[in-house]
């Protein structure tokens, strides 16, 4: 923070090397679609050139900030940067809880006739609205239907309540840790930063062990809109607690090493606020894919 | 009943909003409204989940885990 001019970074050879990366996971890829037999290891190849391109250039951004290179103008882009990292995910799964509504308050109830759209109960005859829809009308599904049968899905108070608990914890445990950061109790921040990386590891195992009841039951990604929606929604949730853990753990291994003190600590609020939006997330999960 | 958790769900999320405003503005008044902003969607969040939990004991309302049969 010693001067005011912007930081004009020097030359790095980390992006091309996220080209190559990125390059080689496609090809692999797309000859894995065609059943190539090197298009998988091809992929894995890649996957590691990113990751190896990921903990290079985030090393080098942060020996560059401990080493007192950046003013506050590349504070102030680091936060603006954050903010629309945050605007993309917001966006990411605004359109998500938007197709579940959709499906379940439009075009289901259309379908059943609902509204002016009188022709539709003549496409499929027999077909009654009704939500979760687990088989796309016009396709043989669950029992051999045509549509929807009597189906009882995981219960709300099982492993979803479960679930819910533990991220709601973990939203506590971090606020905690943010506390003891932000007052300079070093020991109780480790303490509560190893607690919740831990229930989000928990978490993500209670969510496999869902994932094998529901598959178990008969509930896929093929069952009807209710399952392409449940599994979308839940799946890049888990997915995003995944990522989120694996930012903690950074967080917490930078914690360790000494990187942030009460009064200098962005990196670990831009992943603090990361944690309570994928909760926030769960909780929107919970309340309008298992109440209302 | 729905209104009521939905409207606390939109609560929440402003609060979230509202940390994230504070940490794009950073400083030691933009770290307070964070860390202020976090504590009290947690609690929120805390306080819905059990809200819940009381409401469905009471019968205010029900998950919607069962197909009606056809």
């Amino acid at each position: 923070m010693s001067n005011e001019k912007y930081y004009v970074p020097h030359g790095t050879y980390w992006p091309i090397i996220g080209s190559v990366g990125i390059s080689t996971l496609f090809v692999g890829f797309a000859n894995h679609m065609h059943h190539v037999g090197w298009g998988w290891p091809v992929m894995l190849l890649g996957f590691s050139i990113i990751a190896f391109m990921l903990f290079g250039w985030i090393g080098t951004v942060v020996n560059e900030s401990i080493s007192g290179t950046y003013n506050k103008q590349v504070d102030r882009s680091f936060r603006w940067g954050m903010s629309w990292f945050i605007f993309s995910e917001v966006m990411f799964f605004a359109a998500f809880f938007g197709a579940l509504l959709y499906a379940r308050t439009i075009s289901v109830p259309w379908l059943g006739g609902a509204d002016n759209n009188v022709f539709t109960p003549e496409l499929w005859e027999g077909f009654k609205a009704a939500w979760p829809l687990i088989n796309t009308p016009g396709t043989i599904g669950q029992n051999g239907t045509t549509f929807s049968t009597g189906f009882e899905l995981v219960d709300a108070w099982g492993l979803p309540a479960i679930n819910t608990a533990l991220l709601l914890t973990s939203g506590v445990t971090i606020t905690y840790a943010h506390h003891a950061l932000r007052s300079g109790h070093r020991d109780a921040l480790v303490a509560w930063m190893i607690a919740t990386i831990a229930l989000g590891v928990l978490f993500l195992g209670f969510q496999i062990t869902e994932y094998g009841h529901a598959y178990h039951d008969g509930l896929k990604l093929t069952s009807g809109i209710y399952g392409s929606t449940f599994y979308l929604l839940t799946g890049f949730h888990g997915f995003h607690v995944t990522v989120g853990a694996i930012m903690l753990t950074v967080i917490l291994y930078r914690i360790q090493k000494g990187h942030f003190n009460a009064d200098n600590h962005f990196a670990f609020e831009g992943v603090a606020w990361y944690w309570h939006f994928v909760d926030v997330v769960w909780v929107g999960l919970f309340i309008f894919v298992y109440w209302i | 009943m729905s209104f009521f958790v939905i409207a606390i769900i939109v609560i929440i999320f402003l609060s979230l909003g509202s940390a994230a405003i504070g940490m794009i503005r950073g400083g030691q008044e933009g770290s307070d409204k964070m860390f202020n902003s976090l504590r009290f969607r947690t609690a929120l969040s805390v306080f819905l989940f059990v809200a819940l939990m009381f409401a469905s004991y009471m019968g205010w309302i029900a998950p919607n885990n069962i197909l009606p049969t056809q």
